[in-house]
């Protein structure tokens, strides 16, 4: 019991912090398969906005999401800092998201997050699984499985 | 014991020979006095028990073995094959196929010992061993012959054999009609766990070219593991002696095999040996319990030539074998790596090929060899897929029987027929079909044939007709299941799409025959009245569609009330690499499968006439519809609207439709890749492909779009 514990207090999670516009956000480090430039996106007709295609990536065809379109921020502006970052995730395999800055890396002790109550009222909460204090900073940490999900 | 690295194998085999079985019982049925499908059931059973036996899987062994016992006695012409003997056949093999399952799942048989099957085969022994008694002695007389080989003469243990009368006139038979006689001595290595297995591979082996006369110890102790490390064989051949030990030496884990030419005047023989040699004999001759058949008939199979009996038969099998064809087994996975890398490989080619044309200055040279390149890739990839191609036949296999039990079931006459069971499709594919296929017989079994009663009133022939036809249709693999019975009723089945409220009354008016019939592929539908248990519990058609649907084929229905219905299914004969044609729509590049396309026309604007306010082209008197494909894929056409219009022609079935493209790029061997189920919303494209310039271009599928 003792041991649980400490293991609980002293946890510490690694974040990779990107940016989307201003705001700094947190994607857990275990998710993330790679991180690559932006390149070349086909466009695949007849599916929902947020998805902007697929990618080539070693000769695997790679579906690639915006997720300032799913959750309802200006489209993406193509710059020399925007990434697709590698998602490999267990339901829906791997996938690309797009976000305009990737910072750092930064590493979290479990008391420095916060969790977030999920309020069912405002919609964009529900992408957000904690906040994250650092250095004085915030980071909105991303709850990965509710960006990806496919949108009814 | 261990045995689990020949479980794999174990259960292929057994998979086969039951398969085997099922068929060959299935023809007995039909021909009872069929001695090929006699000699073919009981090598099956023999071969099933031998294999369970050394897996040590008792309970399995002890069913074959009385099967065999019953088969053994029908060969030999003492039982008659009845219709209630194929019934008890039958469910022994379902019982066997339990046994596997098994095995298959957790590495043990199970508990049933079948009891009541067992007692049946053995009911139908007795019934036809009243008259056996007669024959009996003639088949003891093999027994004495097979001598114990006591220790002495070395090596040339064969020396000790001794034969019998039969056996000797064998001999020298075989010996006037220029045959040679060798004695040999089989040596297994003494790490040999199964040594019967090894003994049975090289007693087959040798049968390859040459019969066995005797073994000792006898082929029914050799089976049962019971020597030490060797074991002797006189063979008859047409074959030098050196052939024949080499095929024995062949099978692994046989540490030495020796032989010499025997002389036919100084045959060893059962009337000169000593007091000594008799008296051994006598045990085996006196072997209670058994019935005699029991011991003659797998000695007789081991080595068909020992019994006299069959001397007229023997030269047929050794003239008359089938040329045995040379095979690997292989893993579907290394297969699947194999495939893997030739698509790999093909990517690699088609950067090479645009690498050249994009560096501009690409000499002659360079350019023959890419084109070697690409004929060398091209054959590759068609090697890789002919040795995925199975034929379908090790699924439809089965469908004969279950038609024949469905019959017992439902209560109709009906007759399976099939054709094209050839057909070769990609392993994964032939694996996944056979469950739709069963579906859709027992449908057309269950649904579509009426009552004997009622086809006699409606002036059909009382035996309902199934049909299975399988055909290759350009790059599709074509699978009809008809029947002649009622076919589908559809204002039935839209009264009970809106009784189940799947549509509603109004929706049902206008909807077409068509429609209708799509009706039926809704999940939890079922016309069936009563649920039976052959079908009617509303999984099935909706099943039998996204089966097929995932392995990128479709199903098509035809069918014509009061005179049957046709299901048909259309798959594509690989699934990895395709030929396609590249096109260009506004900056986008697409591929579409050369298989659908039918020609590709050149057509101005003034050509294109509207019916129906939808835009159709007339080609050599057929009426075409056309699809704008810059606006079904929410593209800007970057053509002037008065150009002339590129249109490729598709075909599905016998429908056919013009795609109205921008630009042709060319005809390139392409790589389908999934898009994942992440994007599984868009039914227009079936997949996305790597160009060779790392770009990644989308595969319409032209099917969806008719």
């Amino acid at each position: 019991m003792m041991d649980e514990e400490l293991k609980v207090v002293g946890e510490t999670t690694q974040f990779i912090v990107i940016k989307l516009g201003d705001e700094q956000y947190g994607i857990d480090i275990k998710y993330i398969d790679n991180i690559v430039r932006m390149q070349h996106i086909t466009r695949v007709p007849k599916v929902d906005a947020y998805l902007k295609g697929v990618i080539n990536l070693r000769g695997e065809v790679i579906p690639v999401m915006s997720i300032r379109i799913k959750m309802g921020l200006e489209p993406d502006v193509e710059t020399k800092s925007s990434r697709i970052i590698i998602l490999k995730l267990e339901q829906q395999g791997t996938i690309g998201v797009i976000v305009d800055e990737v910072k750092e890396v930064v590493t979290l002790e479990n008391d420095q997050i916060e969790k977030i109550a999920y309020d069912s009222k405002e919609d964009k909460n529900s992408f957000l699984c904690g906040i994250g204090k650092c250095d004085g900073g915030l980071i909105s940490l991303l709850d990965l499985n509710s960006v990806v999900l496919e949108s009814v | 014991m261990d045995v689990s690295q020949y479980l794999e194998i174990f259960l292929d085999e057994t998979n086969e020979h039951l398969q085997n079985l099922n068929t060959q019982i299935l023809s007995l049925e039909q021909e009872p006095g069929n001695m090929d499908t006699i000699n073919e059931i009981f090598r099956a059973a023999h071969s099933l028990k031998g294999m369970a036996g050394t897996m040590g899987y008792k309970r399995m062994q002890n069913l074959t073995h009385d099967m065999e016992n019953v088969f053994s006695e029908v060969r030999n012409g003492n039982i008659t094959v009845k219709a209630n003997m194929i019934d008890v056949l039958f469910q022994c093999l379902d019982a066997l196929e339990e046994y596997t399952t098994n095995i298959r799942e957790n590495a043990d048989e199970g508990t049933n010992d079948n009891e009541p099957l067992i007692k049946q085969l053995n009911d139908i022994l007795n019934g036809g061993s009243s008259d056996e008694a007669g024959e009996s002695p003639a088949q003891q007389e093999e027994a004495p012959a097979e001598a114990k080989a006591p220790a002495g003469n070395g090596s040339k243990k064969w020396l000790d054999i001794k034969l019998g009368d039969s056996e000797k006139s064998v001999f020298k038979e075989a010996v006037s009609q220029g045959k040679k006689v060798y004695g040999m001595t089989v040596k297994v290595q003494e790490s040999c766990i199964l040594k019967a297995a090894r003994a049975f591979l090289v007693f087959k082996a040798i049968e390859e070219t040459s019969e066995i006369l005797v073994s000792s110890p006898s082929a029914q102790d050799i089976e049962d593991e019971k020597f030490d490390l060797d074991f002797s064989l006189i063979v008859i051949s047409e074959a030098p002696l050196e052939q024949v030990i080499a095929a024995a030496k062949n099978v692994s884990e046989i540490e030495d095999v020796t032989g010499d030419v025997l002389d036919p005047d100084h045959i060893p023989s059962a009337d000169d040996s000593d007091a000594e040699g008799a008296q051994e004999d006598e045990p085996v001759k006196e072997k209670p319990g058994k019935a005699p058949a029991v011991q003659a008939a797998p000695a007789a199979s081991a080595a068909p030539a020992k019994s006299g009996k069959t001397k007229a038969d023997e030269k047929k099998p050794a003239a008359g074998k089938p040329v045995v064809n040379r095979t690997v087994r292989v893993d579907i996975e290394k297969l699947d790596t194999l495939m893997n890398l030739v698509s790999e490989l093909i990517i690699a080619k088609n950067s090479l090929v645009s690498a050249s044309a994009a560096s501009g200055n690409s000499s002659t040279a360079v350019n023959e060899q890419i084109e070697y390149l690409e004929s060398v890739t091209t054959s590759l990839h068609e090697s890789v897929m002919k040795v995925r191609m199975v034929p379908i036949e090790s699924t439809v296999s089965k469908f004969p029987r279950m038609v024949r039990d469905l019959q017992k079931t439902l209560g109709k006459k009906m007759e399976l027929h099939m054709s094209g069971e050839e057909t070769e499709l990609d392993r994964t594919v032939v694996d996944e079909i056979g469950d739709p296929l069963m579906h859709l017989l027992r449908n057309s079994a269950d649904h579509g044939l009426e009552s004997a009663e009622v086809r006699k009133e409606r002036g059909k022939p009382e035996v309902g007709s199934i049909f299975l036809d399988a055909y290759q249709d350009g790059n599709n693999v074509v699978i009809e299941v008809r029947d002649d019975g009622n076919g589908i009723d559809t204002q039935a089945v839209r009264e009970k799409a809106i009784e189940k409220g799947i549509v509603t009354p109004e929706q049902a008016e206008n909807m077409s025959e068509k429609d209708s019939i799509d009706l039926l592929f809704h999940a939890g539908f079922s016309t069936a009245k009563t649920v039976s248990d052959v079908s009617g519990r509303g999984v099935g058609l909706d099943v039998v569609k996204s089966k097929i649907e995932a392995l990128s084929g479709e199903v098509e229905v035809k069918s014509k009330l009061g005179e049957g219905s046709a299901w048909i299914i259309r798959l594509p004969l690989t699934l990895a690499i395709i030929q396609a044609l590249m096109v260009d729509i506004g900056n986008e590049k697409y591929a579409i499968s050369l298989g659908s396309i039918q020609t590709i026309e050149d057509i101005s604007p003034a050509d294109v006439k509207l019916v129906q306010a939808k835009e159709v082209i007339q080609l050599r008197d057929i009426v075409i519809p056309l699809i704008r494909l810059n606006e079904i894929l929410d593209v800007e056409s970057k053509k002037d609207p008065h150009e002339n219009l590129v249109v490729v022609v598709v075909k599905k079935g016998d429908k056919q439709a013009g795609l109205v493209v921008d630009e042709l790029i060319g005809q390139q061997e392409i790589v389908i890749k999934s898009l994942g189920k992440y994007i599984s919303k868009c039914k227009i494209i079936s997949g996305a492909t790597v160009l060779g310039d790392g770009e990644v271009a989308l595969i319409l599928d032209a099917n969806t779009l008719i």
